[in-house]
């Protein structure tokens, strides 16, 4: 029994840092139209970020967390703006093509600057332990965790209580009819485009504390993150968080059920798109 | 006419000098942008800086980036070969590039002075080479001297071993014959396979606690060390001992707490104390202004030098003679004595190093402090550890 619990709770603790990134990527998505396959590094941006301030100012990850996620947004925005915006038009291969590009792009220019070497920082609480009966986690995880489900709250609170939330999901809806009530497009999608990355940057930060920071390090979370969005429906930014537990759980569970589950962690998430899809087409044939 | 027979005289001694001189191109093939190809390099520039000041010899090297993967090495190895023109290369860090460079080696025929490439793969891909310099040990030493290490801890108490390996080439293979080796010394062995990156433990460290491993053996990248760190914390495994074998560990992990008691196997650290180890740890950090825990920096170091004196035994730039002088060095180094001698399946005809270089170390205090065999260690293994 303490096996089963321990096995969900590690799966529900995972699936916050995947509901962080996959959110940003939903958000690209349901609001931009566009498929980014640079959002993991935008991540790994952030976790640049914040072990780049650990070594060079002492600060704390946890203390810069609000830095990354401005600096994010701005990197997100000059992308939209300089990049972005001009292909809105043109077919999605090419925007898959260019998101690719840039995913290539940032990955090499990380390997010039900081080398291939993976880097950690250190802080005094990455091995903390909360302990509750027979059942113990880290709390980092947990942070984790909270802090993905307090963002997702803000950005629903966002979307859903507010004027500017109001023209995101007009314009995610409609691409022409808001423009007709004077909403403006273009400055939708560039906020849009910078939340996601900020988002990102956000699940970086945490990345470098869990993890490393290395310029591969966000690679691996862009394809849970697809597989997420895709279970949820693509854009559907309020089936992210089942969807991401959905899918931690079901590696928590191969991983301690399955014999030699470890090494069909990474196999678990093809599953998810495979059968989602599938599901999918069978339902609307 | 004093002076033009003065002037005359130092043109003819430096000629003279010119003349007595040999002079070698070197190509040189390491992932420059990794720590343990930056340190490799810094090594064997500071080799073939003192082989140079000895004026017997001039080494000129040729650097490229093999870029860590294959699709980039195989490229850099035929420029070295078609537009260098170099007869020599030191390169071969990591296993997958170096087997990958096996079919283009023997294409180009250079002599191969290789740095690291531990796997037997590579052993085997080389076997009918004979311009083939295997200076690193292969990974059946490694396995000996980290059984020789497993040995002391069942001695000292220790009986079951948890083994995580990764499951690509590196970690898998021989996992079975490691596995029955630790049986046969008596352990208790549970392994269980991961995805190397993933950053997910829990799950398989939750299993694992019903085993109750003194110690926790992992074999995987970098990238794994400081999540099975922290999460064999948070899922209260509680192991005697942590002990990684990762090709290289990450920056910063010394100065992470979390570091603290994790053990793993190096063949060099600056501590060491023998007289080349302590003269190669003086002249580098006076080229370099610090010093490196990267045993790749010593190796390069140790490669530079015998070819400096291959080549001065051979009087000759050609590859052939100077192979033939280099099969006969012998030599101390910072790793201990360096002689070649056929790899001990056969295989490959000139094999550096062997087990005994290896040492096994422990995170103690923010720096790698080495703890076995006895005759290097600076201080005891801290068994149990706290974790």
């Amino acid at each position: 029994m303490d096996l089963l619990l321990q096995t969900l709770i590690n799966g529900i603790l995972a699936a916050g840092i995947y509901a962080l990134v996959a959110s940003g990527l939903a958000l690209a998505v349901g609001v931009v139209g566009i498929v980014n396959f640079a959002h993991g590094e935008f991540s790994m941006i952030g976790a640049f970020v914040s072990y780049l301030l650990f070594v060079g100012a002492g600060i704390d990850p946890l203390i810069s967390l609000g830095l990354a996620a401005l600096v994010l947004f701005v990197v997100g925005a000059i992308t939209y703006y300089g990049l972005i915006r001009p292909v809105l038009a043109a077919p999605e291969l090419n925007q898959m093509l260019l998101t690719f590009g840039i995913s290539v792009a940032l990955q090499n220019i990380a390997l010039l600057l900081f080398g291939a070497d993976t880097r950690v920082v250190s802080t005094s609480y990455q091995g903390a332990t909360i302990t509750l009966g027979g059942i113990s986690f880290g709390a980092p995880p947990f942070a984790a965790f909270v802090l993905s489900v307090g963002l997702l709250g803000a950005l629903y609170w966002f979307l859903g209580k507010t004027r500017l939330g109001f023209a995101v999901r007009a314009v995610a809806q409609n691409r022409l009819a808001p423009g007709l009530l004077g909403i403006e497009t273009q400055q939708i999608y560039l906020l849009a485009f910078g939340l996601s990355a900020a988002l990102a940057g956000i699940a970086g930060v945490m990345l470098s504390v869990m993890l490393y920071a290395s310029p591969t390090v966000g690679f691996a979370y862009t394809l849970k993150a697809f597989a997420i969005i895709v279970m949820a429906g693509l854009g559907n930014l309020r089936g992210v968080v089942p969807a991401a537990i959905t899918l931690a759980l079901a590696e928590a569970f191969v991983s301690t059920y399955v014999p030699g589950g470890g090494g069909w962690v990474e196999a678990v998430f093809f599953l998810v798109i495979f059968v989602a899809l599938t599901w999918r087409s069978w339902r609307l044939s | 006419m004093k002076k033009v027979l003065v002037v005359l005289l130092a043109v003819l001694g430096l000629a003279g000098l010119a003349l007595a001189q040999t002079t070698v191109r070197v190509g040189v093939l390491l992932p420059i942008s990794t720590v343990a190809g930056k340190a490799a390099l810094n090594g064997v520039q500071l080799g073939v800086d003192q082989v140079n000041a000895g004026g017997k010899v001039k080494i000129e090297l040729v650097v490229v980036d093999d870029g860590n993967a294959p699709a980039a090495a195989v490229p850099a190895l035929t420029k070295l070969m078609t537009v260098d023109r170099v007869d020599i290369v030191i390169g071969g860090l990591a296993s997958g590039v170096t087997f990958a460079l096996s079919g283009p080696v023997k294409q180009y025929n250079p002599l191969f002075l290789c740095i690291g490439a531990a796997s037997s793969v590579v052993e085997q891909a080389f076997s009918d080479y004979g311009r083939f310099f295997h200076y690193h040990p292969w990974d059946y030493h490694n396995v000996a001297a980290a059984l020789s290490f497993f040995k002391s801890l069942y001695d000292g108490g220790a009986r079951r071993v948890a083994i995580l390996y990764e499951d690509g080439p590196f970690g898998s293979a021989g996992i079975q014959t490691y596995r029955q080796q630790l049986q046969n010394q008596g352990y208790t062995v549970q392994a269980e396979p991961f995805k190397s990156g993933s950053g997910s433990f829990t799950a398989i460290l939750t299993r694992l606690k019903s085993f109750r491993p003194d110690i926790l053996y992992w074999i995987g990248y970098d990238v794994d060390a400081l999540p099975i760190a922290a999460q064999t914390r948070q899922v209260g495994l509680e192991p005697k001992l942590i002990y990684g074998a990762p090709p290289a560990w990450p920056l910063g992990f010394e100065k992470n707490n979390l570091s603290n008691d994790v053990a793993g196997m190096t063949a060099w650290l600056p501590s060491v104390a023998n007289n080349e180890s302590r003269r190669f740890v003086t002249l580098y950090r006076r080229k370099y202004n610090e010093i490196t825990d990267e045993y790749m920096a010593p190796m390069g170091y140790v490669i530079a030098l015998s070819l400096g004196k291959a080549v001065e035994a051979a009087n000759s730039a050609d590859k052939d003679r100077i192979a033939a002088e280099l099969a006969k060095v012998q030599m101390d180094t910072p790793f201990g004595p360096l002689s070649f001698k056929p790899s001990d399946t056969g295989k490959t005809r000139f094999q550096g190093f062997n087990q005994s270089i290896w040492l096994q170390f422990q995170y103690l205090e923010g720096s790698r402090r080495p703890v076995f065999p006895a005759n290097r260690a600076a201080r005891p293994l801290r068994y149990p550890g706290n974790y």
